[in-house]
């Protein structure tokens, strides 16, 4: 009796491998393997010969010199990181509008809907480039010069430089946020009415429903769009970090120092979702209660 | 006692209440109407210009395309050409050598994307519906494996891929994809898992009584319900693996490979020279318009048409799909 109960249940785990097998092997072959070959490479320096790459172990001198020689690295790190830490605040706090505004009723929805989503279709790295060689990604109304001049009169220069900045860089932003979008639609989908029209009937304003209902309740999605932003804007086409890597390995076939700078961007990304994750922590565990 | 003092003084107050609205019923009601109105108003403006704001990129492409050198010059023409002319569409089309990319783009993205519902959607099947010793620990590897940025593991997949001869193919796109990796595979996995795990166990249940096998059971029954997170996946599938640049520029070396993407960002300097020919060959130029920005801009609209034209088919279902298949997680 036992017994066939318990290959019962081994029967049951076989299934459930064999299910995921395919992604397991997948997973050592384009994931696992090439992370500890990039992490062996990284120590090394590595020469092309004729019997294939030879490698010979330098320590951290890649990872000395990525901080140290290059001139190039660490102020394209620093400028990953500022556009990084800019854009993805913006991006979730646009799309979160866009989403609201897709969530009411209105005549057309759907047409909206896709106009709205298109982005996504177009955002690639190569058109953007294109379209911002133009100057066409910017719309034309923020980079005007009168712009400038108008409002300096009312606003410090300094502030309004980087306002304008901001301004500048909503374009860019729109065209990141397609998912979120898409994310956050389907999000506020899950809240149910009733709620909104309970708090109606206790009087409590639009305004303040928001913030005490779909604010909490949106909390998952915030994360997950957090999270998608900041991997979404270090990996993205137009990221002069990628080049930078590519450039490296593929100009002048230094495999090891390529790999090491992969590392210490690598970290650098799980550092940083660690810290989002920390301050998600709280508000998320919150919304868990309350449910 | 008390009571009985109170209740007519509440009376009395609820019945001046009540003669206070009826007497400012009528004026209350057509403020109350017209605050609605603006208030409708002012939202349709908003989601209007936002519209716009979305659309003028493709609007601006679209109209430069369509304009000649003069037009590009001319201060009078803003968004409507003169003389609307393909022209720049037809040598767009030569230099980018349209059907070679295009034929490169399709393989890799419509390949990729089927494998990948296939494989992510038995990947996902399996995770949302088995529970086994370390699945938690799977689990995990799915999320960093989607976490890991493609810079870090590039150089090995590199060396790997070209140790096996396939640089300057379509492989290194097609074999992950076949696995449940590739381009984002494990966001398409944990969609697929969201979905399996919304679906209720009945159908399955039956399918086990009835005798057919786990396999059986997930391909003849789970497998085509899936239909909406498929659409999704394809969808998001093929647009980033046609927009992708960063993996097509590290494993398709040799121009004649490159996708259109590629093959758009390689087209602003050999255009340049091409204008200039150009206005050389056609005396009396000066003051033409230097660059090659039609062309340009035809180029991109020439790459982005394949996609654009798939999503206004599918776009109507992708909105709804989305929604059904929960990509928004839990």
């Amino acid at each position: 009796m036992k017994k066939s109960k318990l290959s019962m249940r081994a029967r049951y785990y076989i299934e459930g491998y064999s299910f995921i097998s395919l992604w397991l092997i997948g997973f050592l072959l384009f994931m696992a393997i090439p992370l500890g070959r990039s992490l062996y490479y990284s120590f090394h320096k590595l020469q092309v010969s004729q019997h294939g790459l030879i490698a010979s172990f330098v320590g951290g001198d890649h990872y000395r010199a990525a901080f140290t020689t290059d001139v190039n690295f660490l102020p394209l790190l620093k400028d990953t990181m500022v556009s990084m830490l800019t854009q993805v605040p913006l991006i979730l706090i646009f799309s979160l509008f866009c989403a609201i505004l897709l969530n009411r009723k209105l005549v057309g929805k759907t047409f909206f809907r896709g106009i709205f989503f298109l982005p996504v279709i177009i955002a690639s790295g190569a058109i953007l480039s294109k379209l911002m060689d133009q100057g066409a990604a910017n719309l034309p109304i923020f980079y005007n010069e009168n712009l400038y001049n108008k409002l300096n009169a009312f606003i410090p220069g300094d502030l309004l430089e980087t306002l304008l900045q901001y301004a500048e860089s909503l374009t860019l932003v729109m065209w990141d946020s397609g998912v979120q979008i898409l994310i956050f639609l389907a999000g506020l989908q899950t809240i149910s009415v009733t709620l909104y029209e309970a708090a109606k009937c206790d009087g409590a304003t639009a305004w303040e429903s928001f913030w005490k209902i779909t604010f909490p309740m949106i909390m998952p999605m915030m994360l997950v769009n957090t999270l998608f932003s900041i991997v979404s804007s270090f990996t993205k086409a137009d990221n002069q970090m990628m080049t930078h890597i590519l450039n490296v390995v593929f100009k002048t076939n230094d495999f090891g120092y390529g790999s090491a700078m992969g590392w210490i961007y690598f970290v650098i990304i799980f550092l940083i979702l660690g810290l989002v994750f920390l301050l998600f922590r709280k508000s998320l565990s919150t919304t868990e209660g309350r449910k | 006692m008390l009571k009985e003092s109170v209740r007519p003084a509440r009376a009395v107050s609820l019945e001046a209440v009540s003669g206070r609205l009826k007497k400012n019923g009528g004026l209350d009601r057509i403020a109350k109407r017209t605050l609605q109105v603006i208030n409708i108003a002012f939202y349709y403006l908003v989601i209007l210009s936002l519209t716009f704001v979305f659309l003028y990129p493709l609007l601006y492409m679209l109209s430069k395309s369509m304009m000649q050198a003069q037009d590009v010059a001319d201060a009078t023409v803003q968004w409507i050409p003169k003389a609307i002319s393909f022209h720049n569409y037809s040598l767009a089309w030569r230099s980018l050598n349209f059907w070679g990319g295009f034929a490169n783009s399709a393989i890799i993205s419509f390949g990729s994307a089927v494998l990948q519902i296939i494989s992510c959607s038995l990947v996902g099947y399996g995770f949302a519906r088995y529970r086994f010793p370390g699945y938690t620990f799977c689990f995990v590897l799915l999320l960093f494996t989607f976490l890991v940025p493609p810079q870090t593991i590039v150089v090995p997949l590199y060396l790997f891929f070209s140790d096996l001869g396939w640089i300057n193919t379509h492989l290194p796109f097609v074999v992950p994809s076949m696995f449940g990796h590739g381009l984002k595979g494990a966001l398409f996995v944990l969609i697929f898992i969201q979905f399996y795990r919304r679906m209720p166990n009945v159908l399955e249940e039956a399918a086990r009584i009835d005798g057919a096998g786990p396999f059986r059971t997930y391909w003849q029954i789970m497998f085509p319900l899936a239909k909406p997170a498929m659409l999704t996946v394809f969808l998001f599938s093929v647009v980033w693996h046609w927009n992708d640049s960063f993996e097509p520029n590290t494993f398709l070396t040799t121009p004649n490979f490159y996708n259109l993407s590629q093959r758009l960002a390689m087209f602003y300097g050999t255009n340049n020279q091409a204008a200039e020919t150009m206005s050389q060959m056609t005396s009396g130029s000066i003051g033409m318009a230097p660059t090659g920005l039609n062309q340009v801009m035809a180029g991109c609209i020439l790459t982005i048409l394949p996609i654009l034209i798939l999503y206004l088919f599918v776009q109507r279902h992708f909105v709804e799909s989305v929604e059904r298949s929960g990509i928004a997680g839990e």
